[in-house]
């Protein structure tokens, strides 16, 4: 359901991670939902050993519609020093889900920690992984109708949408035309005027 | 007021059960967000509370006299609120800490009910944003006048 608190869509940049600088620490790699497993497999064969967090992305008006980010970090396998570590590889690997039927394959088996990252994507987004052993909200109520972090979520609840937001904008006591500000500056200037006046 | 050996005093039963429940209300142990700090402050020394009387927050609703609503209430624990109050052993009071209690505040969203008064009665309103700990003590302060006055729940209440 589109919403009136909805911000126009030529307002956005389509896809900022298209236009955002390559980060020094992290490879980025996108790819798509059939490639997420035997990437991620590969990637952890390679040393990327922890599964930091697994993240959604709604970008509304772009196709493919949602991102899932997954970051992963390369931990030493052996006990190491600081220097012998440096800098360890970070890789930020971004899958594109499209927003009918929004499926990605589950990586519960390969990481535990994915299992509650999954399950609030799930939650919010209304993202579907497949082979998660456990897929429920995890946040809203059991209930609940709707994904809450789709840019088309009514803000207030699909119920209270309707309702008018309380208007702190109009001010009886300030005449039609006159910018407040101006007034408090002014009053500013006379204040530190007189003050002056009784310095002298 | 003092009474010797071999004097006695007079007084209506009604006056000294509410004396005696004014002075030990107890709160239940329930914080929701960031007023719950400055309720863990009222019961520190700083404060005090416990010279009203309600130093010990209780950690079970059947021995939990007053609800301190300190803070937002969002939708999934709406049910658990009301559920604590309908636990929690008449009479009882209600403590509405805060303007997202009181209203949902600045959280004008889906996820937070607007105003814990939609689902359970309230006695007190506590302004402010987080209210301060005498704003707090001074709710309890109303909460015990309206039990010495006899007002809704006290203990030997006909109705």
């Amino acid at each position: 359901m589109p919403s009136s608190q909805t911000p126009s869509i030529a307002g956005y940049a389509l896809d900022p991670t298209t236009v955002r600088p390559p980060l020094s620490d992290a490879e980025i790699l996108r790819i798509t939902p059939g490639e997420l497993r035997e990437t991620l497999v590969r990637l952890r064969e390679e040393g990327c050993s922890m599964l930091l967090d697994v993240g959604g992305v709604d970008y509304l008006a772009r196709v493919p519609r949602f991102d899932v980010v997954y970051h992963l970090l390369a931990l030493p396998a052996v006990p190491a020093s600081v220097e012998e570590i440096g800098t360890p590889r970070r890789v930020r690997v971004l899958v594109g889900v499209p927003g009918e039927h929004p499926h990605v394959p589950s990586v519960t088996d390969l990481w535990v920690s994915a299992d509650w990252a999954e399950r609030e994507i799930y939650d919010l987004f209304g993202i579907v992984f497949d082979g998660h052993p456990n897929l429920r909200r995890i946040q809203m109520p059991d209930d609940w109708e709707g994904y809450p972090l789709r840019k088309d979520y009514p803000l207030r609840g699909p119920a209270r949408e309707a309702t008018p937001r309380p208007s702190f904008a109009l001010k009886s006591n300030v005449p039609a035309g006159a910018p407040p500000s101006g007034k408090v500056a002014e009053a500013l200037r006379q204040q530190i005027a007189r003050a002056r006046g009784q310095e002298k | 007021m003092e009474v010797r050996p071999g004097e006695f005093m007079l007084a209506k039963l009604d006056d000294v059960a509410r004396w005696a429940q004014s002075s030990s209300v107890w709160p239940l142990t329930m914080g929701l967000a960031c007023c719950a700090i400055e309720m863990m402050s009222v019961q520190a020394p700083q404060y005090d509370i416990a010279r009203l009387g309600s130093e010990v927050f209780r950690a079970s609703p059947r021995q939990a006299d007053l609800m301190i609503v300190s803070g937002r209430v969002a939708q999934k624990m709406g049910p658990i609120i009301k559920r604590l109050y309908d636990q929690m052993a008449d009479p009882k009071w209600v403590i509405s800490m805060g303007a997202c209690a009181s209203s949902g505040g600045v959280f004008d969203n889906y996820a937070i009910i607007q105003g814990v008064d939609t689902i359970i009665p309230v006695d007190v309103y506590v302004p402010g944003c987080p209210p301060t700990p005498d704003g707090l003590l001074y709710a309890v302060n109303l909460i015990q006048q309206q039990i010495r006055q006899g007002g809704r729940g006290g203990i030997l209440a006909k109705t």
